[in-house]
C-alpha cells in the first residue's frame, strides 16, 4: 500500500479498499488512494453504483446520485451556468475543483465534459465523500 | 428473476416489473424441473440507483418463487437485477439456497457460439467488445485459450494490464471491431458502436442488451447473429403465460442462456453458484459446460427467433 495521506482514517479507508476490491473482483493491494476509479481500476458505469452500494452498506450512509456534481451546481448561486451544451464553464470546473480537492486542480481542464467527470474520480474520491456522510451523520444524531 | 425446484425441482429467473413482485410464468422441463420466472417491482433507473430497494424486492421474490413451486433449489437472476447488488453477492447473503448471476451459461455458449463460426469461416482472430465487463472478460479469455487470436476493446491502464495477463491485444472498440471478421458484442450497456466501424463480411454474435451497434447502415454482407441463445432442452413445458414469455423474449424454440444457468445448477444438485459477482471464478465455465452438456443442453446461433446453421455463413 503506498503511503497515505496523514489526515486518513485508516480503519474507514480499508473498508472503502475493501468495498472496490470486492466489487471490481480486485486484489485489495491493486486499490490505492490515488487509483483512477475507470482507467487505473477497469470499472464501467454500473460498477460505480455497485461501489456506491457497498459504501452504503457497509458505512450505513447515503451517497445521493449525482451528489458530488449537484454540490457544485448548487455552489454557483449568482445565476452563472455549470455547463454548456455540456461543456463544463469555468466556474463550473472551478466550482468541481473546490468540491473535489483531492483531484489535482489543473485535470479541470478547458473544454472538459460533465460526462467526463467520472474518469477523474478516484478512491479518495469515494473516501472523501464517506467521511463527510458519516460526519453529517453523525452531527444530525 | 427465475427460481427453480428440482424433480421434485424448482427454480426462480427474473425480469422487472411493477408493484409487488409476482409469477409471470411457469416453465419446467417434464418430471424433472419446475420454474417460475418473477417479477420485481422496479424500473430500471430506480433499480439502479436505489438498490436496496432492489435487494428487498428480489428478497421478496424469492419467497413469491418459493411459495409458488412449494419449495426452491436455486435463484437464477435475469437482466439488470444480475447486476445489481453486489451481482448476485447481497441477495445470497439473505436466501439459504445458490444465488447465480447467469453470466457463466452466457459466457459458455458465446465462446461456443463464437468458435462455431470462427471455425466454419476458417478465422483464427476474433474481436471482442465490452472487455470491461465479466462476459465479455470471460469471453476473451476463453477463446485466447483456446488458441484464437483475440483483440478487445477498450482503453485504459487496467484494461491494459487485463489484456496483457490474458494474452490479447487491446485497441480501440472501433478499432478492434474493424480488424477481425468475427466480433462478439458483450458490452453491459450496448449501442457502442457505429455499424460503419464493421468491415464487410463480417458476423457480429450479440450479446449487448441494448444491442451493440448504434442505428445506421450495416456495411454489405455483414451478419448479426444471436450471441448467447441455446436451444430448449428435451421436454421443455412451457404453458400458456410462458409461451407469451418466449413470444416476448428469444421465440418459442430458444432461450437466453441465463435462463439455463439455475436450471442446470439445480437440476445437478450443485450447491454453489456458477458465477456471482464482478469475475467469473477460474473453471466456472468449464464447470458449466460440462453440466449443461450432460443435461443435453447446447448452444445455438440464432437470427432473431430461428437458428441458422453455421455453414449458411459461408452462403451468405
Amino acid at each position: 500500500m503506498s503511503a497515505l495521506p496523514q489526515h486518513v482514517d485508516t480503519a474507514i479507508y480499508e473498508k472503502v479498499v475493501y468495498c472496490f476490491a470486492e466489487a471490481l473482483g480486485l486484489d485489495e493491494d491493486e486499490v490505492t488512494y490515488d487509483s483512477l476509479v475507470i482507467d487505473d481500476l477497469g470499472a464501467e458505469s454500473l460498477d460505480l453504483l455497485d461501489i456506491a452500494f457497498r459504501l452504503e452498506r457497509t458505512f450505513d450512509i447515503k451517497i445521493p446520485r449525482g451528489g458530488v456534481e449537484q454540490a457544485a451546481q448548487q455552489a454557483l448561486d449568482d445565476g452563472d451556468p455549470y455547463e454548456v451544451d455540456g461543456i463544463l464553464t469555468e466556474r463550473g470546473r472551478n466550482s468541481l475543483a473546490d468540491a473535489m480537492p483531492e483531484i489535482p486542480r489543473e485535470e479541470f481542464r478547458e473544454g472538459l465534459k460533465s460526462v467526463e467527470v467520472a474518469l477523474l474520480f478516484r478512491v479518495a474520491t469515494f473516501y472523501r465523500l464517506v467521511v463527510e456522510l458519516m460526519a453529517a451523520k453523525a452531527n444530525a444524531s | 428473476m427465475v427460481g427453480v425446484r428440482r424433480a421434485d425441482w424448482a427454480m426462480a429467473v427474473g425480469g422487472e416489473g411493477h408493484g409487488e413482485p409476482g409469477v409471470i410464468c411457469n416453465l419446467s422441463i417434464d418430471g424433472k424441473a419446475e420454474g417460475v420466472v418473477v417479477s420485481v417491482p422496479l424500473l430500471p433507473e430506480p433499480l439502479l440507483t436505489d438498490q436496496q430497494a432492489a435487494l428487498e424486492g428480489m428478497v421478496r421474490a424469492v419467497e413469491v418463487a418459493r411459495q409458488a413451486l412449494g419449495g426452491l433449489d436455486a435463484v437464477g437472476l435475469g437482466s439488470l437485477l444480475a447486476v445489481v447488488a453486489g451481482r448476485g453477492a447481497a441477495l445470497a447473503e439473505r436466501v439459504d439456497i445458490p444465488v447465480t448471476t447467469g453470466a457463466a451459461a452466457t459466457t459458455w455458449a458465446a465462446v461456443e457460439n463464437a468458435v462455431a463460426v470462427l471455425d466454419v469461416l476458417g478465422e483464427r482472430r476474433a474481436a471482442v467488445l465490452g472487455f470491461a465487463g465479466t462476459v465479455g472478460q470471460g469471453v476473451a479469455a476463453a477463446l485466447s485459450a483456446r488458441g484464437y487470436d483475440v483483440v478487445v476493446g477498450g482503453s485504459g491502464k487496467a484494461m491494459e494490464r487485463q489484456a496483457k495477463k490474458l494474452g490479447v491485444s487491446l485497441d480501440s472498440p472501433e478499432g478492434a471491431a474493424g480488424s477481425a471478421r468475427v466480433v462478439i458484442g458483450a458490452s453491459t450497456t450496448g449501442g457502442i458502436l457505429a455499424p460503419e466501424a464493421l468491415a464487410p463480411g463480417t458476423v457480429l454474435l450479440d450479446i449487448a442488451l441494448p444491442p451493440t451497434l448504434t442505428p445506421g447502415k450495416r456495411p454489405d454482407g455483414v451478419t448479426v447473429l444471436a450471441g448467447e441463445a441455446v436451444a430448449l432442452p428435451e421436454g421443455w413445458q412451457k404453458g400458456f403465460w410462458g409461451t407469451i414469455y418466449h413470444w416476448l423474449s428469444y421465440g418459442h424454440s430458444q432461450a437466453y442462456a441465463c435462463l439455463m444457468e439455475p436450471i442446470v445448477l439445480s437440476m445437478v444438485g450443485r450447491e454453489t453458484p456458477y458465477a456471482q459477482g464482478r469475475r467469473l471464478k477460474p473453471g466456472a465455465l468449464e464447470d458449466f459446460g460440462r453440466d449443461a452438456a450432460t443435461l443435453g443442453l447446447r448452444p445455438r446461433l440464432a437470427r432473431g427467433w430461428s437458428e441458422v446453421r453455421p455453414q449458411v455463413l459461408l452462403t451468405g
